[in-house]
């Protein structure tokens, strides 16, 4: 089955939702309306800045019932620069500049991306790179694989390639 | 009519928390134990070495910049000292998402405060009040262990909170799991009337001491002076003894760490161009009227 | 909906489709002391009359016009107790605003949020609508200076400079020949005490005036303290 974990929020912005697939989906359609909602009302993109706040406040609400869901952010900013947030169930955002990873291969991830990962990486460097470690960590993890997305977000569009996974 | 009962400026929900996932929740846990279908996500913590002190002319607050999840570090980085006013900050233990937002809205509502009576800067006992006030109300749920420090007309001012709500006025106080290791630096340095650069290096030992001797605190020292004057010094990563970088640029990566174009195997490619916002004329198909 | 027969809007139609209620409102506003706004090219400058009934009233502690975010104001013609209902209200959404998106917010949605509160008061059961007309002087993180009106019906609108209060015709004439569009902000200061002068009865010093501006060059609201009014009002003569 291919279950969709990716979703695009905008142009320059998109979201990974990690976790248990009704509140995955719940997630994409929530965020959907109030973005919606926010760009109609003010005329204007919303920026990930903004957005991972309001998707923050969205799951503190549900403090004491969360959504079982890690979301990871990527985009790119006003001034086109690479944007990377990532929080966990109930809304504590932390910031990097390298790498973010979610879900149940999460150390798996980790691992490969302290490996892999390298600066000023150009597009085609990045799609092999994290590929590469997506496929690598999934392979350990029994609750993961049966194939792979990567959505590069460039200032001229969005590449999206599915990748060859085992299918075990 | 409920239109106009609604007000139209308020958020897209209403205040306060939700608990409509609660009992799920309990159910999905209970099944979780039961088929272990996988682990269920976890909060991030600040398994946390946070300190502050009195000298002789404000206050030092310090942190470390660990934030953990369970055993796995989730942030290496964090920021764990959060404005409340121009003249007051708090550094946060606890649940990262509590500490963060407790002291967020509390700086909020002393914003509002400070609007509506025409001040500059606000007062150090108010803060305590709004966040304890705040915790005892949730009965210790949010679990945030704070330590806030300020100077305000009345002078320099710390105090350390608890997530239960019951709060301490102090000259000098230590939180979170590092706090022993911390406390032990503070008992054996401290003495009243510290000259500024004195008590910033005490806070940056006792924090160093966390920082090497817990293991739910790590990475680097960050410090924030709160002078008389009104004046505020943040010092962001001042000591950052755990910095791999350096280490990491003189390693020789190894060619077979670089992917090289076409590793990966790719089933499907698609490209999504920038639509750019609006529509252009480029964007339409041009026919010939029907007359 | 369990509302009895008197609890229907005062802000009823009459028969000729007028909505006399804020027409009266109006007059309220027209009634009120004189406010003015001006637009330059680097900063906005709102400026208001502030001169009490008695010499014996105690002025420092009234303001009228007022700080709602870091980047904008308000100032008023009109009933006061109504005036402070909307800066408070206005100041929390903006908080609420902050919180969710940690970002200020726009005066554009100010405006907005600020107007449709006071179009509520004039479509609801037992309120009356305010007795104020607003204007906000602001500037977003575009760097744009932007000051509009709003009236107590809850329309709004955009304007390079306006005045509002009592004398409003008189003092719009006299902007309508003072403004130009490369005004900068120091001009649009000046003019703003001059065309208040216009209608000004006594001597203007810094204590009988509030003005308040936002400047390019940090895109901050701040009052000008009496002092500095002083010396504007000097460099003036």
């Amino acid at each position: 089955m291919d279950f969709k974990k990716i979703f695009r929020m905008n142009d320059k912005l998109y979201v990974g939702l990690a976790g248990l697939a009704t509140d995955v989906q719940t997630l994409d359609q929530l965020l959907r309306f109030r973005m919606g909602l926010y760009e109609l009302r003010e005329e204007r993109e919303m920026s990930p800045q903004v957005f991972t706040n309001m998707l923050s406040n969205l799951l503190y609400e549900k403090r004491f019932g969360p959504y079982f869901a890690e979301p990871i952010i990527a985009g790119l900013d006003e001034n086109e620069k690479p944007y990377l947030a990532t929080m966990d169930l109930i809304g504590a955002i932390s910031k990097t500049k390298d790498f973010v990873v979610a879900g149940t291969a999460e150390g798996n991830m980790y691992g490969m991306c302290e490996t892999l990962w390298k600066p000023d990486m150009d597009e085609e460097e990045l799609f092999e790179t994290i590929a590469q470690a997506l496929l690598a960590s999934v392979d350990r993890d029994a609750l993961s694989g049966w194939g792979g997305v990567v959505h590069i977000i460039t200032k001229k569009g969005v590449i999206t390639r599915e990748l060859k996974g085992r299918q075990d | 009519m409920s239109e106009f009962t609604l007000s139209p400026t308020s958020t897209p929900s209403p205040p306060g928390f939700s608990f409509d996932l609660t009992h799920r929740n309990a159910l999905i846990a209970q099944s979780a134990a039961a088929n272990n279908p996988g682990k269920l996500p976890k909060a991030l913590k600040t398994g946390t070495t946070i300190v502050g002190l009195v000298y002789s002319n404000g206050i030092v607050l310090g942190a470390d910049t660990r934030s953990t999840n369970d055993t796995t570090v989730a942030d290496k980085n964090c920021d764990k000292i959060h404005y409340i006013a121009p003249n007051i900050y708090c550094c946060g233990a606890g649940t990262a998402a509590d500490t963060e937002k407790t002291t967020e809205t509390i700086a909020s509502q002393m914003e509002l405060l400070r609007l509506n009576c025409g001040s500059s800067t606000s007062r150090v006992v108010t803060a305590c009040t709004l966040l304890k006030r705040m915790l005892f109300r949730h009965q210790g749920y949010i679990s945030a262990a704070l330590i806030l420090g300020g100077c305000d007309v009345n002078g320099p001012h710390l105090y350390q909170i608890y997530p239960h709500g019951s709060t301490g006025k102090l000259p000098f106080t230590t939180m979170g799991s590092g706090s022993l290791a911390a406390m032990a630096v503070f008992e054996e340095g401290y003495r009243d009337d510290l000259e500024e650069g004195e008590a910033v290096e005490l806070v940056r030992r006792a924090i160093l001491a966390g920082i090497w001797n817990d293991l739910g605190s790590g990475s680097n020292v960050d410090t924030c002076v709160i002078r008389m004057d009104g004046s505020v010094e943040m010092g962001r990563n001042c000591v950052t003894p755990n910095d791999v970088g350096v280490l990491r640029e003189k390693v020789v990566r190894s060619s077979v760490l670089d992917m090289k174009r076409g590793t990966t195997a790719v089933i499907g490619e698609s490209f999504r161009k920038r639509s750019g916002g609006g529509v252009t004329l480029e964007d339409v198909v041009i026919t010939e009227m029907e007359t | 909906m369990g509302d009895s027969a008197y609890s229907f809007s005062l802000t009823t139609f009459s028969r000729t489709g007028k909505l006399l209620q804020i027409e009266y409102a109006l007059n309220a506003v027209a009634n009120g002391r004189t406010a003015l706004g001006i637009a330059a090219v680097d900063g906005v400058v709102i400026a208001t009359d502030k001169k009490f009934a008695s010499p014996l009233v105690e002025g420092e502690e009234v303001r009228k016009v007022e700080k709602i975010t870091e980047g904008s104001g308000f100032v008023y013609a009109g009933v006061g107790p109504d005036y402070r209902v909307l800066v408070r209200k206005a100041r929390k959404s903006a908080q609420s605003y902050y919180c969710e998106y940690h970002e200020t917010k726009p005066v554009t949605q100010l405006v907005k949020s600020t107007a449709s509160v006071m179009q509520e008061y004039t479509q609801s059961g037992g309120v009356r609508p305010f007795g104020v007309s607003l204007l906000v002087a602001g500037m977003d993180g575009d760097g744009v200076p932007r000051l509009f009106q709003v009236d107590p019906s809850g329309a709004y609108f955009g304007w390079k400079a306006t005045a509002i209060g009592k004398n409003y015709v008189n003092a719009k004439n006299f902007l309508e020949k003072r403004y130009q569009d490369d005004m900068e902000l120091e001009d649009a200061i000046h003019t703003a005490l001059l065309t208040l002068r216009e209608g000004f009865e006594g001597e203007m010093n810094g204590h009988n005036i509030e003005v308040g501006v936002v400047s390019k060059s940090d895109g901050k609201f701040r009052l000008l303290t009496p002092e500095q009014i002083q010396d504007y009002l000097d460099e003036a003569n």
